[in-house]
């Protein structure tokens, strides 16, 4: 148990001369909700790549419950329970939403048999089913993922996550496109999830953050600027500058 | 399993139902109503459909458009003819060294071909198929080459004074028939399980179905195989049909063919290819005796198709029949998505 959920230590990407991510330590402990935010380019999301699994690092380790994933291609990284939302949402657009669940239901919990019936598998289709009633999208179910609006389809990749019933759940950006009334609806989900299980999230939606996140990350320019909860990082001026620019009477 | 309720089926699988009944009763209608050069074309049909529908588990359920399928059909031809030249096997040993010697073939290709996808993956199973196109070509003495290798077929079953062998034309039609049946039943199976599901969830987005847990090198390489295999299985019944085996099975125009049947029939469809595969021989056989040109108007079928049908004749078929689900009508790939409905027919 002491273990920390995650642990990641002189984490390095570049991407030709520009360092996306400059020697970065984080730790997460497990058991609260965190959020990671920062300017755009920060290197939050690059981060994200490298944990999944879609980046290689150049340097440095990323360890999942003492277990180093820093060279596990990302299949791997999720059948160890990592799951994952993408910054441009990515589902199965051909595919009804029913059927994108089914198989992020089946592909961690279960083989892949080629001699049995998809449709006898009671134990999938009963955590597809508690997905749709969770996550609210019972009333698409046999809608074609491609046909949903972009709301909806965000909601769809938080319920695809929640098929493989994960450990560690990765959200970039998971309110963004969406409606006031969503973005309440997730943001009221993801603390409950995070009972569950524990979450990291990339927002750029400060009140979205400041209301559910226990501890707050700061990034800028590829490095960690300040960790800390939602009200001290409020008061921290680097996160203001890293903002909102150097305040007029410090520039030269 | 319940009991087929005729109220529940649609007008598409009524179709269906009146096609199996005519296959069933080709060998004593067709001689009657045609002649019987007909039942050898139909037979040929059923070979050739399967052979497209190797294509259509490529291309149509895991994304992967092979210009390669040939090898592993020609292989198949090429297993059962040494088999019963060379290594004197009787029927069903040499029937099997076909399928596999197929098999392996694509086994061995699909490692390195499915590292690949898009056009790197057509050129790279084109390019394998063509090694061992000159490479039979080269071999003469051993396979024929161009000319092709002779077979004399021994009987499939024998029980002292009773035999059952290809020669009577009937009985080659009904062994046809239910290889080629047993095959697209195979094939449904396994798209109908989770592994055929992970197949259309490559196909559909591959970085997804990494971020879900799949393995997509390991899912398209059984994709490759499985495909491999049917490729092969219609290559040893062409053999056992055409009582020859030929460098020519071997060349990409016989793979060019497939994928054009398939796109005619509407890829992603169970029975697509073969319908796409029917009507191109048919109007082959037809127009072929009246103008050499021929092609030219199977040509300008394949581009009214493409442009008009995008999902081929089948999407077409179903469209019009009305069997799609009314909320999806007019939706890309809607018969897929019908296929891949997720609670299945139950």
């Amino acid at each position: 148990m002491s273990e920390p959920v995650l642990s990641i230590s002189g984490l390095t990407r570049a991407f030709g001369g520009l360092v996306a991510v400059d020697n970065v330590s984080y730790e997460l402990p497990g058991g609260d909700l965190r959020a990671i935010i920062g300017p755009n380019g920060a290197g939050k999301t690059t981060l994200f790549n490298l944990i999944s699994g879609m980046l290689d690092a150049d340097r440095g380790t990323i360890k999942f419950r003492g277990q180093d994933i820093s060279a596990k291609p990302p299949h791997a990284i999720s059948q160890m329970g990592i799951a994952r939302t993408l910054q441009i949402k990515s589902v199965f657009e051909g595919l009804s939403v029913y059927d994108n669940l089914w198989i992020s239901a089946h592909a961690r919990t279960q083989r892949l048999s080629p001699f049995r019936a998809a449709s006898s598998y009671l134990d999938t289709s009963r955590i597809v089913e508690e997905a749709l009633e969770e996550i609210g999208i019972s009333r698409f179910r046999d809608e074609k993922a491609g046909n949903l609006s972009y709301g909806d389809i965000a909601l769809l990749e938080i319920a695809i996550a929640l098929c493989m019933k994960p450990n560690l759940l990765l959200l970039d950006e998971p309110v963004a496109g969406m409606s006031p009334e969503e973005t309440e609806t997730v943001v009221t989900k993801i603390k409950q999830l995070s009972k569950q299980l524990d979450i990291v999230l990339i927002e750029h939606d400060m009140s979205v953050v400041f209301g559910i996140a226990d501890v707050v990350t700061v990034m800028n320019n590829g490095a960690i600027l300040c960790e800390g909860p939602p009200d001290e990082i409020t008061r921290d001026e680097r996160v203001q500058e890293a903002y909102l620019g150097v305040p007029e009477d410090g520039e030269s | 399993m319940r009991l087929l309720n005729f109220k529940k089926l649609s007008s598409l699988d009524l179709v269906g139902v009146g096609l199996l009944i005519f296959l069933l009763l080709v060998p004593y209608v067709v001689p009657v109503v045609l002649n019987d050069f007909w039942v050898n074309i139909i037979a040929e049909l059923m070979i050739w459909s399967l052979f497209a529908a190797s294509v259509n588990l490529l291309f149509g359920y895991t994304g992967l458009l092979s210009f390669g399928q040939a090898l592993y059909f020609g292989m198949g031809a090429y297993g059962v003819a040494f088999g019963f030249e060379y290594f004197d096997l009787s029927f069903w040993p040499a029937f099997l060294l076909g399928v596999s010697l197929g098999t392996l073939f694509a086994a061995f290709a699909g490692i390195f071909a499915v590292r690949l996808t898009w056009h790197y993956f057509a050129i790279i199973t084109v390019v394998f198929s063509l090694i061992f196109y000159f490479l039979a070509v080269g071999t003469k003495e051993l396979t024929g080459g161009d000319d092709g290798l002779p077979i004399s077929v021994p009987p499939v079953l024998k029980f002292g004074q009773f035999e059952l062998s290809l020669f009577d034309l009937t009985f080659q039609y009904y062994f046809i028939m239910v290889i080629v049946g047993l095959a697209f039943y195979m094939k449904w199976r396994v798209l109908e399980s989770p592994l055929g599901r992970a197949f259309v969830a490559i196909r559909e987005n591959d970085k997804r179905a990494s971020l879900i847990g799949l393995n997509a090198y390991k899912i398209r390489y059984l994709s490759f195989v499985l495909s491999g295999l049917l490729a092969s299985l219609s290559g040893v019944l062409f053999c056992l049909f055409s009582r020859y085996a030929t460098a020519q099975n071997l060349f990409w125009t016989v793979s060019g063919e497939g994928v054009v049947w398939m796109i005619v029939g509407g890829a992603g469809t169970l029975f697509g290819p073969a319908v796409g595969a029917a009507l191109l021989i048919v109007l082959r056989e037809e127009l072929s005796m009246y103008w050499e040109h021929y092609l030219l108007i199977v040509g300008v079928i394949v581009i009214v198709v493409v442009t008009f049908a995008p999902h081929g004749i089948m999407g077409l078929i179903k469209d019009l029949l009305g069997s799609r689900n009314s909320k999806l009508t007019g939706s890309d790939n809607g018969e897929l998505l019908e296929k891949q409905g997720g609670t299945g027919n139950e």
